[in-house]
């Protein structure tokens, strides 16, 4: 189901006051949020975020493709290292 | 035989069911081609004369982005997503469910035939 569209995209209160504040001094410092659920908008193009994995924050450089998409979407929150190589007992079956 | 949108020669087929061998045409693009042009639906493909042939091939045009145009409009968009970083790009990649599947079982669509495990032991029956 899509958001309604009279609502308008869904943005945390202080990323919009953050991100003016990073756009109006010396950019280029990571905005560190937990605000995964935010939608990207076109005003945060080109500023970093540091998005919280859960873990750390991962840097995001907002690019215009990006528009739309959430902030969560671009820090993946699992860490997949693959499975266990198989066991020698087997191998000399 | 007729050729409609490149490539395609839907054969002596009603009309609806010919139209659907466009990729991107299926039942209800193909009834919505034959009340627009004003065609029995029902009407043999090799039945149609070179004008009405025409006339769908126009409405296809002018209504529709079928075959290669639109594979490549698929295909740009996954690319899109890959190119971007963000999630469903990373499944695409993977070649894994992208829309919240699981993966415990099943999700053999995306990933293909089952892999043997080496080492996995088998249940051995009581």
């Amino acid at each position: 189901m899509t958001r309604s569209v009279w609502k308008g995209p869904f943005v945390d209160g202080y990323m919009l006051r953050k991100a003016e504040k990073a756009r109006a001094s010396g950019r280029n410092d990571i905005i560190k949020t937990w605000s995964r659920r935010s939608t990207i908008l076109p005003q945060f193009v080109g500023l970093t975020f540091g998005v919280h994995n859960g873990n750390k924050f991962l840097p995001v450089a907002v690019t215009e493709n990006m528009i739309g998409h959430k902030f969560g979407e671009f820090a993946p929150t699992r860490l997949f290292r693959g499975h266990t190589a198989a066991s020698k007992k087997v191998e000399k079956k | 035989m007729a050729r409609i949108a490149g490539v395609n020669i839907p054969a002596a087929k009603p009309l609806k069911a010919a139209l659907r061998y466009i990729y991107g045409i299926g039942a209800t693009h193909a009834a919505a081609i034959c009340a627009r042009t004003g065609l029995d639906p029902a009407k043999r493909v090799n039945q149609l004369t070179e004008a009405e042939v025409l006339r769908v091939r126009e409405d296809i045009d002018a209504h529709y982005k079928v075959e290669g145009d639109l594979r490549r409009e698929v295909a740009m968009n996954i690319k899109r997503l890959m190119d971007l970083g963000c999630y469903r790009g990373l499944r695409h990649r993977k070649g894994l469910p992208v829309r919240g599947q699981r993966t415990h079982t099943n999700a053999r669509t995306r990933k293909g035939p089952a892999k043997a495990i080496a080492g996995k032991k088998i249940a051995t029956r009581k």
